[in-house]
């Protein structure tokens, strides 16, 4: 297996438009957006700092949503999935090696985030506190990395790629990535409180604030991971059966 | 995997093994209880129209199916155990490759996942790809891709190569090359199963021909053997004068007779005898052919008389 995750890294890495979505992306709308001084409204974390962990996070999903949705989507179509069910390849090494590739460059796009913020905005944090920044949002990460597998396995090759815009632009919105939700009508605060990505968020917001992560948001975590990576487990078994 | 210790068993384990197998999709009976043993060393063709149940008897084999009824055993195991042990090697019509990579990657990938690799450069070679090794999987021809799927399915040191109609896309001199080199995996005591539409080749390649027709085996021998099964030999010749038909139409092992004007065309299943009897009848037949018949036309025949017999 590990020959198959070198090769989609390989050509993860070689497709400059993805690296430039996940990795570069990611930064330059940190420096665009995290240009105001001051606070954000309760929880006393500088813009700079909020926005770090936003972008940080929504690189990451970047990362490990969209290109493994619509690679598998495609693949499956393309019957190169079949061709990989001919080999000593055990059935999970397709979806296990998309989801390590991605993590392998989601990684990098978090890392780039936090050396722009500390070398262009200043964004100052003890050392166990970027540690743990970086372990926790690549963590969270895998989250959405089950995701995007489950929309692969749920959506045709023509529909994936709206699909997973829809869903891409709606959880990091919505889950307050972009914006705080804090600016949020009430009502739709009540909503983006229960979505993975406002969980994920808070995740690393409560670290820069030298707080525990809240338990509420570790359960709501893992929830969704359960609720997706078993989506994703029931339909790639079911797409077996339909070979 | 249990090894058989008796000769006589151990003789009798066929590469493959179906017994009474079923696979059904909504009311069609793609596959209606099929039985056949493939032996080792053997190049079998499996032959049949577009529906036939082809790829879904190749799905079947290679696990990519469940069967509805009836079982199927490669080597003796199940096909997914038969495959992770690496013996078995499959090259599928519909194989998808992985884009944006190189072939050369993409054949190393095949080496490194077979328990018995061989060397990637003697891969893309046999395969007839060295040339184009560094090209992206996506930028290639209808040709070269079949190619690159060869060499996918060859990549280890495998017992029985599986080939879903492999020349669909190539022009007539790669196909040639192409079976050229599977000649030589069969020479290495290798078990060989295609399906393919070109009767030509099932004629030309293989040592045995299954005829595949509405999921189920309707000939199974050489194909010099289903050729005779379907009155396999044309004889054409032309008479003067008026012509009797009645004594005509009784010659022995006579399958067919088209008379038009002076010319009379009959297929028998043996033109020795035929032609023989026809001197019998006093008669002088001018401009005599005696002719094979394609395994095409036999193929046609065949499916006919079954087609006959069902309506």
């Amino acid at each position: 297996m590990n020959s198959l995750i070198k090769l989609e890294l390989t050509r993860a890495l070689r497709n400059r438009r993805f690296l430039f979505f996940s990795v570069i992306y990611p930064s330059v709308i940190f420096l665009l957006v995290s240009n105001q001084t001051g606070t954000v409204d309760g929880t006393g974390l500088s813009v700079a700092k909020y926005v770090m962990v936003s972008m940080a996070s929504f690189g990451a999903l970047t990362a490990v949503l969209m290109g493994n949705s619509e690679r598998i989507a495609k693949e499956r179509e393309g019957g190169w999935v079949r061709q990989l069910r001919l080999t000593p390849l055990p059935g999970r090494g397709y979806v296990l090696a998309k989801t390590a590739s991605a993590a392998v460059v989601s990684l990098p796009s978090i890392v780039m985030v936090f050396l722009v913020a500390a070398a262009v905005k200043d964004v100052r944090l003890e050392t166990w506190q970027w540690f743990a920044l970086t372990g926790a949002i690549w963590a969270g990460s895998l989250v959405f990395a089950a995701l995007g597998v489950a929309i692969g396995y749920l959506a045709s090759g023509d529909a994936v790629r709206p699909i997973t815009m829809i869903v891409y632009f709606g959880l990091s919105i919505l889950g307050g990535l972009w914006m705080p939700s804090s600016t949020f009508p009430t009502w739709l605060q009540d909503i983006a409180k229960w979505l993975p990505t406002h969980a994920y968020a808070a995740l690393g917001r409560a670290i820069e604030q030298s707080q525990a992560p809240h338990t509420q948001d570790i359960a709501i975590l893992v929830a969704f991971f359960l609720l997706f990576a078993g989506g994703a487990a029931w339909l790639y078994r079911k797409d077996t059966l339909k070979a | 995997m249990v090894r058989m210790t008796t000769t006589a068993t151990a003789a009798g384990t066929p590469v493959v093994g179906f017994d009474q197998v079923s696979k059904v999709y909504g009311n069609v009976r793609a596959v209606d209880g099929l039985t056949l043993a493939l032996h080792p060393g053997e190049t079998v063709a499996l032959l049949g129209p577009n529906g036939a149940g082809k790829s879904t008897t190749l799905d079947l084999l290679l696990g990519l199916r469940n069967p509805d009824g009836g079982t199927v055993q490669v080597f003796g195991t199940t096909p997914r155990q038969a495959i992770v042990a690496g013996r078995v090697g499959a090259m599928l019509q519909s194989g998808g490759l992985m884009d944006e990579v190189t072939v050369a990657e993409l054949v190393k990938l095949a080496c490194d996942l077979h328990p018995r690799p061989y060397q990637v450069r003697d891969v893309l070679a046999r395969a007839g790809i060295a040339q184009i090794a560094d090209r992206k999987v996506n930028k290639l021809s209808g040709g070269q891709s079949q190619r690159v799927r060869f060499a996918l399915a060859t990549a280890g040191d495998s017992d029985l190569i599986v080939l879903d109609e492999p020349t669909t896309g190539m022009d007539v001199s790669a196909r040639q090359a192409f079976w050229a080199t599977m000649r030589e995996q069969a020479d290495q005591g290798r078990t060989v199963l295609f399906a393919t539409h070109y009767l030509e080749e099932a004629d030309a390649i293989a040592d045995r021909v299954l005829v595949l027709h509405r999921g189920r085996l309707l000939a199974d021998g050489t194909a010099a053997e289903i050729k005779a099964k379907a009155g396999a030999r044309r004889v054409a010749f032309d008479l003067e004068g008026p012509i009797d038909e009645a004594p005509l139409r009784a010659l022995p092992f006579l399958t067919s007779i088209d008379i038009s004007g002076q010319t009379v065309r009959i297929q028998s299943t043996d033109a020795d005898a035929t032609v023989h009897a026809l001197y019998g009848l006093g008669v002088y037949p001018r401009n005599l052919e005696v002719a094979g018949l394609g395994l095409e036309q036999a193929f046609v025949a065949i499916t006919e008389a079954e087609e006959a017999k069902q309506s």
